[in-house]
Parts: C-alpha cells; sequence; structure tokens
C-alpha cells in the first residue's frame, strides 16, 4: 500500500505544473488576441471621407484625398478678390460681396515664409465656396537655402497640415520672379534658384500627401522687363497647375487685355499649355477706369484658356478698391452679375 | 444465587414470599407470576415478510467477443456453486468501437470546426492579389462558358489552377454575395477538409487522435487563412484530404478501389497545382495503409500512380503544372529566412509530428485497453509512415527555400501540413498519457498553437492594404474607354469590374521600363497607379518618365500601413 504522503508528495508538482501550464497559455492567448502592432484589418468598411464635409482636420491617412482636377479647369470662370484682413475674418467678404452683388469665389490673402498656415482662416473661405488662394512670399531665406532644404523642417510640417486640413487651396510661391521689386527677384537671386526651391517646395508636399493644392505659378506679365525669359523660372508642367500672371491697367501702362497681358500668355504658350489664371489685377482708378473693367472681363471671356481673375481690392502703392469709384463700381456689378463668372466650388 | 441467570428481579421469576414466623423468606414453590396482558395494537398495516432482494448482477456483454487465448482451457466446474461470481474485464472500459465513443467523437469534432470557423471569420481586409485574381478570371471564365464571350485578361497567366474550376465556383459565390460569399465557399471547403482529415486520422489510429489532429491542424495560420481566402487552396486541400480519405478507408478492400482516389487526386493537381506535391505521399500513403504488406500495397501504390498520371496527362494538367507553376523564376530571400518563417508557420505541429512520430515507432499503442485485439505492425512500416507524413510537411518549407521565396507559402503549407497532422495528433495524445494523466500538457500545447494561429493570420491578412480609399479615388477617373497603367495588381481591376474592362489595364510588370516611359511620353494612358511601396528601377524610370513628360498630375498620395511596414498608392490622371 502506498502512504498517503507519497501522493501528496507526487501532487503537489503536478497541480503546480498545471496550473502554470494553464495560466502561460492564457496569458499567451491575451496576448496574441491583442493588438498587433502596424496590422491594417480594416474589412474594407473604411467608409470614404470627401474631407469637405469633414472640414479637414482629421488624419489624412484616413480620409480620401481632395480631389482637386475638377477646379483645374472649369466650366465657369472665378472671380476672384484680394481683401484686407481675409482669411482672418470674413467680414470684409460680407461686405465686398453686398458691394458688388456676388461674392468672389477666390480669396487670395498673402503669407511669409515662416508663418503658420491658417488651417482656420483656409477652412472659413472654403466653408463659404470660395478657393483659398496663398501668396507665399519667401522674403528670407534666400530661395538657395529653401532648395537646400535648411527649412524643411518648417515645410514640411506647413506641408503636413495642408495635406491633413483636405481641403482644396491654391498656393503662388515667389510671384513676380522675374520682377526687381522683391527679395526673391531677379536682380536678388537666380533663376535656377527659384526652380529649385519651387521644385523642392512641391516635393516636399507631394511626400506629405498634399496633392490637394493648386500650383500656381505667377510671373509678372513681361512688358515691365520684355527680355526676361519667362521659361527659365518655370519649373515644368509637372510642377505646375496654373500658368498665373499678375498684371494691373495703370494709367501709364498697357490699356487693353490684349497689350496687358498676350505678350506674356503668346511666350508662355511656347512651353506650356497649362491654364491662365490672372491672380492679381486692378485698374488704377481715374477715366478710364470702367473701359479697363470692361476690357478685363471682355478678355478673360474671350479667352478660353484664361480660368479666371483676382481683383486686388487692397489700397496699396494706388488705391486699387473698386467701389471708390461708383461708376466703375456700376460696371463691375453689371459684368459680374453673369452667370459664367463665379461658382461655388463645393459644388464643382 | 446466580445473579445473572436467576436474579429475583429478574422478570422469569417472582420474589419469595415473606414468612413471618419463621423471620424468613418462605422456602415454598413460588408460584407463576402473572403479568398483565399487553393490549393488542392493530398494526397500520398488514405485515408482510421481507423479501429477499430480486439482485441479478448485470451480464457482462463485451460488444467484442472475448477470445481466449489458445492453449487455454477452463476448467470444467464440477459442481454448481451456490452464487456465480460474473464473469468481469480485465479493464473497466472497453476499447472497441462504440456508438457513444464516435458521437462524443463528432460532438468534439463539430467544437473542433466550430473554433476554425471563428478563427477564420474574424479575418477581414478588402480583396487580396491573388484573390482579386481568382475572382477577374473566374468572372470572364463564367461569361465564357454560359454566355461564349471571350477571355480577354491576362491574369489568367498568373492563375495557379485551372482556371475553369475554382474560379468559376468562386466567381458564382462573388456574383451572388460578394467576395464574402467567395470567401465563404472557401471556409466551407476548409471546413470539410478538417472533417475528412479527422475521419481518416480516425481510421488510421483512433478517435483521440483523430480529435487532436483535427483540433491542431484547425488552428494554424495556413488553415485559418486560407478558409477565408478566396483562392483555390481551400478546395484543393479538401481534395487533397478526401483522395488520403479514400487511400486510408480502402486499405483493407480489394486493391482497385484505390483508384477511386485517383480523379480526386487529379483534380486537386487541377484545382491548384502545388497540390502536385502530395502526390507522392498519397502513393506512399496507398502502399503503407495497405494490409496485408506488401504485395498488395504496392498495387494499391502503382494502380493510384498511374491513374493519377495518366489523368494528369490526359487532361493536359501535367504541361500545364510543368509550364506554370514550377516555371517562375527564384525570388531573392535568402533559404534561412525562408525556413524561419515556415518555422513560425509550422515548427509547433511539426515538433509535435516528430514526437508522435518517435512515440509511434517506439510503441504502437499506449496499451489503455489490455484486451483489445491488436493488430500488431512492424516496427518498419510504423517508420516509414511516420517519415513520410513528417516529411511532407517539411517538402514545402524546403521547396520554398529552394525557390528563395515564401510569397505563397502561407497559402500552400497546409497542403503538407495535412499529412503531418495526424502525427501532431499521436504525439498530443502520447503527451497526455494513458488515462488522460497529463491532460494539461495537451491543452498548453493547443493553446500555444491557438496563440500563434489567432496571432499569425491576423498578420497575414493585414500583409497587403485596405483598398477601399483607392478604389473609391479611382471610380471617379475611370470609364470604359479610358486606358490605365497600374502597378497595383488585378484588385482595381476587380472592385471597378462594372465600370472597365480587364483589357483596359495595363500591369506595369508586363513590360520593359523603355517601353512604360515611351507610352507615357505619348500620354497612351489615363491614368497611372503606383504603389509605392516598391522603388525598383522601374518605378524610378516610370516616376521621372511622368514628370518629363508634364502630361500627368498627382491627384492622391494615399499612404498606408501593411504587417511588413508601410508604403502609399500614388494615383496620376492625364491633364
Amino acid at each position: 500500500m502506498i502512504p498517503v504522503s507519497a501522493y501528496r508528495t507526487g501532487a503537489t508538482p503536478r497541480r503546480t505544473l498545471a496550473l502554470l501550464s494553464l495560466l502561460s497559455a492564457c496569458l499567451m492567448l491575451l496576448t496574441a488576441c491583442g493588438p498587433t502592432g502596424g496590422t491594417s484589418t480594416a474589412d474594407g468598411a473604411t467608409k470614404p471621407d470627401s474631407g469637405a464635409s469633414a472640414g479637414g482636420e482629421t488624419e489624412a491617412a484616413e480620409v480620401t484625398p481632395y480631389d482637386v482636377t475638377p477646379l483645374l479647369k472649369p466650366s465657369k470662370k472665378y472671380l476672384g478678390a484680394a481683401l484686407t484682413g481675409v482669411p482672418k475674418s470674413l467680414k470684409p467678404l460680407t461686405k465686398y460681396t453686398d458691394t458688388i452683388g456676388k461674392q468672389p469665389n477666390v480669396l487670395e490673402y498673402y503669407a511669409a515664409w515662416g508663418d503658420g498656415f491658417d488651417t482656420s482662416g483656409v477652412r472659413r473661405v472654403y466653408n463659404a465656396g470660395a478657393l483659398p488662394f496663398m501668396a507665399w512670399e519667401p522674403f528670407k531665406p534666400s530661395l538657395a537655402s529653401i532648395a537646400s532644404g535648411k527649412t524643411d523642417t518648417y515645410l514640411k510640417t506647413f506641408a503636413k497640415n495642408v495635406a491633413a486640413l483636405n481641403l482644396p487651396i491654391a498656393i503662388s510661391f515667389g510671384h513676380e520672379m522675374n520682377g526687381d521689386w522683391y527679395a526673391w527677384g531677379r536682380t536678388k537671386t537666380t533663376a535656377s534658384d527659384f526652380v529649385k526651391a519651387w521644385r523642392h517646395i512641391h516635393d516636399v508636399f507631394e511626400e506629405a500627401g498634399a496633392t490637394n493644392v493648386i500650383w500656381v505659378w505667377t510671373p509678372n506679365v513681361i512688358n515691365p522687363a520684355p527680355n526676361v525669359k519667362l521659361k527659365t523660372y518655370y519649373p515644368g508642367d509637372a510642377y505646375v497647375d496654373w500658368a498665373g500672371m499678375i498684371g494691373y491697367y495703370t494709367l501709364t501702362g498697357a490699356k487693353t487685355f490684349d497689350t496687358l497681358y498676350g505678350p506674356t500668355m503668346r511666350q508662355m504658350r511656347t512651353f506650356t499649355k497649362k491654364p491662365f489664371f490672372i491672380s492679381e489685377t486692378a485698374s488704377q482708378a481715374g477715366e478710364r477706369r470702367r473701359a479697363d473693367i470692361n476690357d478685363l472681363f471682355d478678355g478673360v471671356t474671350a479667352n478660353k484658356d484664361v480660368v479666371g481673375f483676382v481683383w486686388f481690392n487692397i489700397p496699396k502703392r494706388a488705391d486699387w478698391r473698386i467701389e471708390i469709384s461708383p461708376l466703375a463700381l456700376a460696371e463691375y456689378k453689371k459684368r459680374a452679375a453673369n452667370s459664367r463668372f463665379g461658382f461655388d466650388i463645393r459644388k464643382q | 444465587m446466580d445473579r445473572e441467570t436467576d436474579s429475583w428481579f429478574s422478570p422469569a421469576s417472582p420474589p419469595p414470599a415473606w414468612d413471618p414466623t419463621q423471620n424468613q423468606y418462605r422456602a415454598t414453590e413460588p408460584a407463576p407470576y402473572q403479568y398483565a396482558a399487553a393490549p393488542v395494537v392493530e398494526p397500520l398495516y398488514p405485515y408482510e415478510p421481507e423479501q429477499p432482494y430480486p439482485y441479478e448482477p448485470y451480464p457482462y456483454e463485451p460488444e467484442q467477443e472475448y477470445e481466449p487465448e489458445q492453449g487455454y482451457e477452463a476448467e470444467p466446474a464440477t459442481e454448481k456453486a451456490a452464487y456465480e461470481i460474473p464473469e468481469t474485464p480485465e479493464t473497466g472500459w472497453s476499447g472497441a468501437p462504440s456508438r457513444r465513443r464516435r458521437w462524443i467523437g463528432r460532438i468534439l469534432l463539430a467544437g473542433v470546426l466550430l473554433i476554425q470557423g471563428l478563427l477564420s471569420l474574424r479575418l477581414g481586409n478588402t480583396a487580396a492579389t491573388d484573390e482579386a485574381v481568382s475572382l477577374i478570371v473566374g468572372h470572364q471564365e463564367f461569361d465564357h462558358l454560359f454566355n461564349g464571350a471571350a477571355v480577354t485578361t491576362d491574369l489568367v497567366q498568373q492563375f495557379p489552377g485551372s482556371p475553369s474550376l475554382y474560379p468559376v465556383l468562386a466567381a458564382a459565390a462573388d456574383a451572388a454575395y460578394g467576395l464574402a460569399g467567395a470567401r465563404l465557399l472557401s471556409l466551407l471547403f476548409a471546413l470539410v477538409g478538417t472533417a475528412l482529415l479527422y475521419s481518416l486520422t480516425r481510421r488510421m489510429f483512433n478517435e483521440r487522435v483523430a480529435i487532436c489532429s483535427a483540433a491542431a491542424y484547425a488552428v494554424l495560420q495556413s488553415t485559418a487563412v486560407v478558409g477565408y481566402y478566396a483562392a483555390p487552396d481551400a478546395l484543393a486541400i479538401m481534395l487533397v484530404a478526401l483522395a488520403a480519405w479514400i487511400v486510408v478507408h480502402s486499405n483493407r478492400a480489394p486493391a482497385a478501389v484505390v483508384l477511386a482516389a485517383a480523379p480526386v487526386a487529379a483534380l486537386a493537381v487541377a484545382v491548384e497545382h502545388a497540390s502536385v506535391l502530395v502526390l507522392p505521399t498519397l502513393l506512399l500513403l496507398a502502399v503503407l495503409t495497405a494490409w496485408p504488406l506488401p504485395t498488395r500495397g504496392l498495387l494499391r501504390g502503382f494502380l493510384l500512380g498511374a491513374a493519377t498520371l495518366a489523368l494528369l496527362f490526359v487532361t493536359g494538367v501535367l504541361s500545364g503544372v510543368r509550364n506554370g507553376t514550377f516555371a517562375r523564376g527564384q525570388g531573392s530571400e535568402s533559404a534561412f529566412s525562408v525556413l524561419t518563417t515556415a518555422g513560425q508557420w509550422s515548427g509547433l505541429l511539426l515538433l509535435l509530428a516528430f514526437g508522435g512520430a518517435v512515440a509511434y515507432l517506439w510503441r504502437e499503442r499506449m496499451n489503455e485497453v489490455v484486451d483489445a485485439a491488436v493488430v500488431a505492425s512492424s516496427p518498419l512500416r510504423r517508420a516509414a509512415l511516420g517519415l513520410v507524413l513528417c516529411g511532407t510537411g517539411l517538402l514545402l518549407p524546403l521547396l520554398q527555400a529552394q525557390l528563395h521565396t515564401s510569397e505563397v507559402m502561407f497559402r500552400h503549407i497546409g497542403l503538407g501540413l495535412l499529412f503531418a497532422a495526424p502525427l501532431a495528433g499521436v504525439g498530443i495524445s502520447r503527451m497526455m498519457g494513458a488515462h488522460f494523466r497529463q491532460p494539461q500538457l495537451g491543452i498548453l500545447a493547443w493553446v500555444l498553437m491557438l496563440a500563434l494561429g489567432i496571432s499569425q493570420s491576423t498578420l497575414r491578412f493585414g500583409t497587403w492594404p485596405d483598398s477601399t480609399r483607392l478604389v473609391s479615388v479611382l471610380r471617379t477617373h475611370v470609364s470604359a474607354e479610358g486606358h490605365y497603367l497600374t502597378e497595383v495588381e488585378a484588385v482595381p481591376q476587380y472592385y471597378l469590374r462594372g465600370v472597365t474592362g480587364p483589357d483596359q489595364w495595363t500591369s506595369l510588370r508586363g513590360q520593359s521600363a523603355s517601353a512604360t516611359a515611351s507610352a507615357i511620353d505619348k500620354g497612351r494612358y489615363d491614368l497611372i497607379l503606383l504603389d509605392g511601396a516598391s522603388s525598383t528601377d522601374k518605378d524610378k524610370a516610370v516616376t521621372e518618365a511622368i514628370r518629363a513628360s508634364g502630361r500627368y498630375r498627382l491627384i492622391a498620395q494615399l499612404p498606408y500601413r501593411v504587417s511588413g511596414g508601410s508604403g502609399a498608392y500614388r494615383v496620376y490622371v492625364a491633364e
């Protein structure tokens, strides 16, 4: 007969072993059932989010990127404006809309290199049905520095924020680069550095997934410096969506659409077929103002490859505001009322 | 006076009378003592004398007739004893087949199949490339068979089997219930395969080994994945299991019966060309399971091999196998890496199978039932069986290591493990010991396999990106007229088959970098889809060509994360 103590001696380690075995097995099972790093098992059920309705800011990786292609060559013309105080506030927009009788659908604003991305302002503009247009001014550092990646920390953060917002925005970097009045102008930097900087910025934005940007390459009209070849400043069709241009009707300059923009457009057509966009324009107050406005609307209407214009309604060097000339304003109201100008970009 | 026997206060005699004259008790004979009559009490129930207990020992009836050993002769009973001790078995239970045993086995099998189903159904992702290939080919073949439409997709070249078998079934399920329907069809095949494994293992060993074997096989990564994967592997595994089932169950039938397995095995190879790798195992199984050895076994093996090869040759499957699946180039993975991966997926089961094979060779059974009729097999046969079954489990990983790729190993490895599983069942059963002495060891091994199976199958279903966003972006830019260049094989074609046809899509893999660059420069494509996960020279050349042409705009860069890392789809559209 086996003594009872012998059973006890043998049973204790066996039970302990069994207990430990089951415990470790349960732990392993729990571990295996837990979240696994880097695993994606979304059952195709991740509902695509247009981003527009979400108003951006959601994780860019989870939403369908905003498709800007319908905005590149719309059937109607953009009717834009640059207004003081926009996009910080839309009160100036309301006032301007009341003034001209129609809400502009491009709102241009200016940001210096180093400024943060105004997410709220851009969303505000988009929610009003307009395309935000940011003129990015690289006062400092130099274009060579930007091209070399010295400011990439800022650039990448900016690009990520733009991508995360997932709303359409037009960006014009270093506008009027063919002039000599800006820090990034032709006398301060080379065309090669400009192109390198532009491409670098574009690549960083692409890398960040910011495909919601409409890239507007914007020289000044060539009239002041006809010998400066625009092609040397052109980054390439793969980097540009609109061939922009800036040209004002002044008392002493060109007086017709063809003489003001024609030479520039013809030169651009030698190296690109991108749509034209008049990134800034206005008419200097004077007797010709009504005629200039009519000429501008006629020219934009007649040229199918001009997708629209931005009226610079800011007093700077001259008072370009439309409301200071009642007759011109009336003409502007009349022409802008045409259904071919202006549309809600959210419905495009 | 004896007070013990004649005590005065004994009720047997009255007390003596006192004589006052003699001042002593009278010595006269005492008168008999009269007691008052006790009242008569009527019993409530009529008294019945106790009846003898009708005990009749339950006669032991062994289901298998007891046959005494030769030479044993019971002594004749000379005279009938007063009582008889019933004949008792040497063990408390029998190892012979019984209805109860069968039903317990079936109930446990149902539990195993339930777990297998749950493991598969918990997986989820959009269609993988292999699944999309199967379904596109299936839809085209379906239209070809029933509507006479031409098969235009070149994806048929990528399909690892006969395009008119599994793809047609999957396409029918897809047409009715979508991708989930096609995957559920695979689940059905996988469950039947496991049930067949249980049945053939039960035939080879017993119910306990069978249930251990099925339980181990059901929780493997490969089983869980192919059970919810719209590819021909689940069907192929089921057909291979069916062929093995026929081979094992016909072991005592006339040799020609094994021919019934030949069309099933040939069909398995037609469904999935990789099944050809386990054909030798089926032949050896036909030899080794035959009873008695050796001539009948060899005849069975010969008949099965000849018939299967003849069928494969006549139907043209053999040339398809030679020119298709096994004519592909080698990969770039190291053999060690491939074997490590295989070890993670199948190592524990193979370890148990090796243990089972050794234990089986050492002792044929655990002898829980001492009086069971044992058909002893030779150690040579047991060693050969163990070698064949374990070797088949190793065959697929070794072949993949030789090819330096583990791309499709997760699907094919189950074919080999199907044969190693019975021995793994033996291993688990022996670990638990006779009379379930150490059940915790078996439970531990199974839970480990379950944990690995859950984790690895989840990771496997995360190795390809969720294509929901990609398809939603593409849908707005494709039409029935466009031409599209894609680096993402089959998936966009499958999801956009209602809008585009397969011939509208050009695979980047199918043409040279220079030809692609030239076509891009000419603007031949309306949309280009690149997969940023790869960064080959061709990718770089294509990206450069897109930039140089200036004809395309990047409209979406869709980052994704998968089990193996991350990447991004890039979608360009012509301006």
